[in-house]
């Protein structure tokens, strides 16, 4: 039976990685959290730029965000820092759920003095630090597998080879036990009634096409021309001619398996298997919404080549492009152009791909990693008061 | 997928009841390309380059018609267009999200 190594959480998630998160809850404490990070090697920092004055689904989105980055089981242990106490212990409240250690600075603890507040924090990170070094890696089941799935600058390789990899991977992984997100849902605009048949239930279906008649409205009202913005122009260039097309290569990411649920953005599902989330479509927004809904791994396709990945969990880039794979030697960590061409089938290059995946669950780097590209990029959805 | 309707072809038909077809490599005007519709090995000169990944019409398509890809309509012809020539935003437009 396939295996991966990874951390044990309390809450019986798994982690593919041990990360000690430095989450600036407030863009107050960004810059001093940056400067935090920097003095504990190995940290990854996480600054959420907005607080004040955020209204209705930002307000929301923004705690579900933050919460879902300390709970995600990549991260070993929390430090967070920000304006005031009652807001870092309510967050550190809901972190402290997943019986990971969370600890919280805030300014006015710090009489507003940033290099107190570094101070202080350095101390605490380093003993954080320290103590997640004492956790190791042990042998568990693909169903501990959370994949989220993206896709980025997309070609018509895309759409016949390395979306539909992804989603015999998502295929395998939900027949395992394990968890699934995709999301993007302007990009399931033409491809509605093939989601929307696979919903789990009547809900599931309607809300499915309720998501991206919300989605094509807004657009629409907006003014906007989808075809140069979505396709844009990297899309077109590669041969992609509209969103229709788009959109039928894109829900290949999701294999085959009943929807079970409509998330929001950076929402948790609720019950093991396939999850759609009706959110934005730019990858950065989006990958970082499946990481706070606790997605361990992201394995991400591109048919032009997209340098961007995720922060917290690894992001494995695929593409099937044989001009790509020519011209981007330290992106893309796995090709398959032998399939493109017909030299491979599909399903006979789905075990390599997942031999790969099972490598950088237990701890290979990922060239995004290796290049440090990683970023979180939460969403909004109106205007501050 | 039909993972053998692409070995050693030059273009692939996903869907027999499909209008467009998808280059696997760089294809000449001119040149006469090889794929298949379903199990039939089809011939046909192009009328233009397309390049790798992009699509051409397998045969010819008036102003208006519906062309399809996976199986599914994925735009409409905005002018007519000649079997073997590029499709692409030049001459096809998606039917989704248009402006009232």
């Amino acid at each position: 039976m396939d295996q991966f190594l990874g951390y044990v959480r309390p809450d019986g998630q798994v982690g593919v990685r041990n990360h000690l998160l430095v989450l600036s809850a407030t863009g107050l404490t960004g810059p001093t959290g940056r400067r935090i990070s920097q003095a504990l090697p190995g940290a990854v920092f996480v600054a959420m730029p907005y607080d004040g004055g955020l209204l209705g689904e930002d307000r929301d989105a923004q705690i579900r965000t933050l919460v879902g980055f300390g709970v995600n089981p990549n991260v070993g242990a929390v430090l967070m820092i920000g304006g005031n106490p009652p807001k870092l212990d309510h967050l550190a409240k809901e972190m402290s759920k997943s019986g990971k250690p969370i600890d919280s600075i805030s300014m006015d603890e710090c009489d507003h003095d940033a290099i107190t507040l570094t101070e202080r924090s350095i101390r605490v990170g380093a003993k954080l630090l320290l103590k997640i070094s004492k956790q190791r890696r042990v042998s568990c089941p693909l169903s501990k597998f959370f994949l989220g799935l993206e896709c980025g600058r997309s070609d018509p390789s895309s759409g016949l080879v390395s979306n539909p990899m992804l989603g015999l991977i998502a295929d395998r992984i939900v027949d395992e036990g394990g968890k699934a997100v995709f999301g993007e849902t302007t990009e399931w605009l033409g491809a509605e009634h093939l989601l929307a048949k696979r919903g789990a239930t009547p809900t599931v279906e309607q809300a499915i096409l309720d998501a991206v008649l919300d989605s094509e409205n807004r657009a629409i009202e907006a003014g906007l021309d989808l075809t140069g913005e979505n396709p844009g122009p990297t899309n077109i260039a590669g041969g992609l001619s509209t969103i229709e097309e788009k959109s039928l290569g894109n829900i290949a990411k999701s294999g085959s398996r009943p929807i079970q649920s409509v998330l929001k953005y950076a929402e948790a599902p609720a019950t093991p298997g396939l999850h759609a989330m009706h959110a934005a479509t730019y990858a950065p927004e989006s990958v970082s919404g499946f990481t706070a809904s606790g997605a361990n791994l992201i394995l991400f396709t591109t048919g032009q080549g997209n340098s961007f990945v995720n922060l917290i969990s690894p992001t494995i880039k695929i593409s099937a492009n044989p001009d790509t794979e020519a011209r981007i030697k330290e992106q893309l960590d796995f090709t398959c152009p032998d399939v493109f061409s017909g030299e491979v089938s599909l399903e006979d290059a789905a075990p390599r791909f997942l031999e790969l995946i099972i490598d950088v669950a237990s701890g290979t780097k990922t060239w995004g990693e290796v290049l440090g590209e990683g970023e979180e990029v939460v969403s909004r959805f109106g205007g501050s008061l | 997928m039909r993972e053998n309707s692409r070995k050693g072809w030059d273009a692939v038909v996903l869907n027999p009841i499909d209008e467009l077809a998808t280059a696997l490599r760089h294809l000449k005007a001119g040149e006469v390309v090889r794929f298949r519709v379903g199990d039939q090995p089809c011939e046909l000169i192009m009328k233009t380059d397309v390049a790798l990944c992009h699509k051409f019409v397998v045969r010819d398509v008036v102003a208006g018609e519906k062309l399809r890809k996976y199986g599914e309509v994925v735009a409409g012809a905005s002018e007519s267009i000649e079997a073997g020539a590029h499709a692409h935003v030049h001459n096809i437009k998606s039917l989704r999200a248009v402006q009232k």
